[in-house]
């Protein structure tokens, strides 16, 4: 791990509330950017990850034993994400869910899940095994998701790929579920 | 979004659409009663929405980076001012645990 890192996490797990707060700033200079893109994937808004960041923030400075005896990035970034971001990703969405079908695990589910086998691993990994999964995809199907990654619209996937937009839906969705098969294999082999 | 009674597939894709543009209480709101049971029920949609998730944070996360985050810094710090002054202030058990910016996202949703 990093050593300002390093430093700031044993600022931050202090009992001193003042030296906990002032060993604030080295710790989010040093852990906004990785904390900020997991929320990311999320939410997808950035004004929503910063509002759930600024308060996960005072959440730890209020409550940081959990982070006693962090010994990497990715174990901080597991627990910060179990014991402190899940908690609030619960409440972005509570009070509209009072006029939604959806149920209130469900919603749970939805917007702060488990930690699934790819959750955890690194933005970098994942760029890599996403690259040699789709590597293996069928041309169109890369197509489709690289048009989606671009921002494209369905309408706009479909004028490409010369076909409908329910055909879009479709190719999509079964993309996506032989991209998670592939990615689970990849990652069981790392 | 404005189908109804749409397919498992169509439901996805829709969640990875307002995923990626940043909406989805919108998505959230389109669902109906149906829709929203065979969500609970299809372990295909489950399966799907961790990829959905994936390729969100890898295509489009950077985005989210603020290019200056000594604003950002200050604002938990002023979080943290108000937590503190809040605790001097009420003892323990009457404090109440929800924060104002918890209370401003909420007014915007």
């Amino acid at each position: 791990m990093d050593k300002r890192l390093r430093n700031a996490l044993t600022g931050l797990t202090a009992k001193d509330a003042e030296r906990r707060r002032r060993a604030m700033e080295p710790f989010v200079r040093a852990t906004f950017g990785m904390f900020i893109k997991y929320l990311y994937r999320y939410l997808g808004n950035e004004v929503e990850c910063e509002d759930v960041l600024e308060d996960v923030y005072a959440d730890i400075w209020e409550k940081p034993e959990r982070l006693r005896n962090i010994t990497s990035e990715k174990q901080l970034l597991k627990t910060v994400y179990l014991y402190y971001m899940r908690n609030r990703l619960r409440e972005v969405y509570r009070r509209i869910n009072r006029n939604l079908y959806l149920s209130q695990n469900s919603l749970k589910d939805l917007i702060a899940p488990e930690i699934g086998a790819l959750e955890m691993v690194s933005s970098s990994e994942l760029q890599d095994i996403l690259s040699q999964a789709m590597g293996k995809l069928k041309a169109r199907e890369r197509r489709a998701i690289e048009l989606w990654m671009e921002g494209a619209s369905n309408r706009a996937i479909a004028n490409e790929l010369k076909t409908t937009v329910g055909a879009v839906k479709m190719l999509e969705f079964r993309t996506i579920l032989k991209l998670r098969k592939m990615l689970c294999y990849y990652n069981r082999e790392d | 979004m404005s189908d109804r009674n749409r397919e498992i597939h169509e439901l996805l894709v829709d969640y990875a659409d307002a995923l990626r543009d940043g909406c989805i209480p919108a998505f959230l709101k389109s669902l109906t009663r149906e829709e929203a049971e065979r969500i609970a029920s299809s372990w295909e949609f489950w399966d799907a929405t961790e990829i959905s998730r994936i390729l969100n944070g890898v295509g489009f996360a950077d985005k989210a980076v603020a290019p200056n985050v000594s604003l950002f810094i200050s604002r938990v710090d002023a979080e943290i001012a108000s937590r503190l002054k809040k605790s001097k202030a009420s003892p323990p058990g009457k404090r109440r645990t929800r924060t104002r910016s918890a209370a401003k996202r909420e007014n915007r949703t």
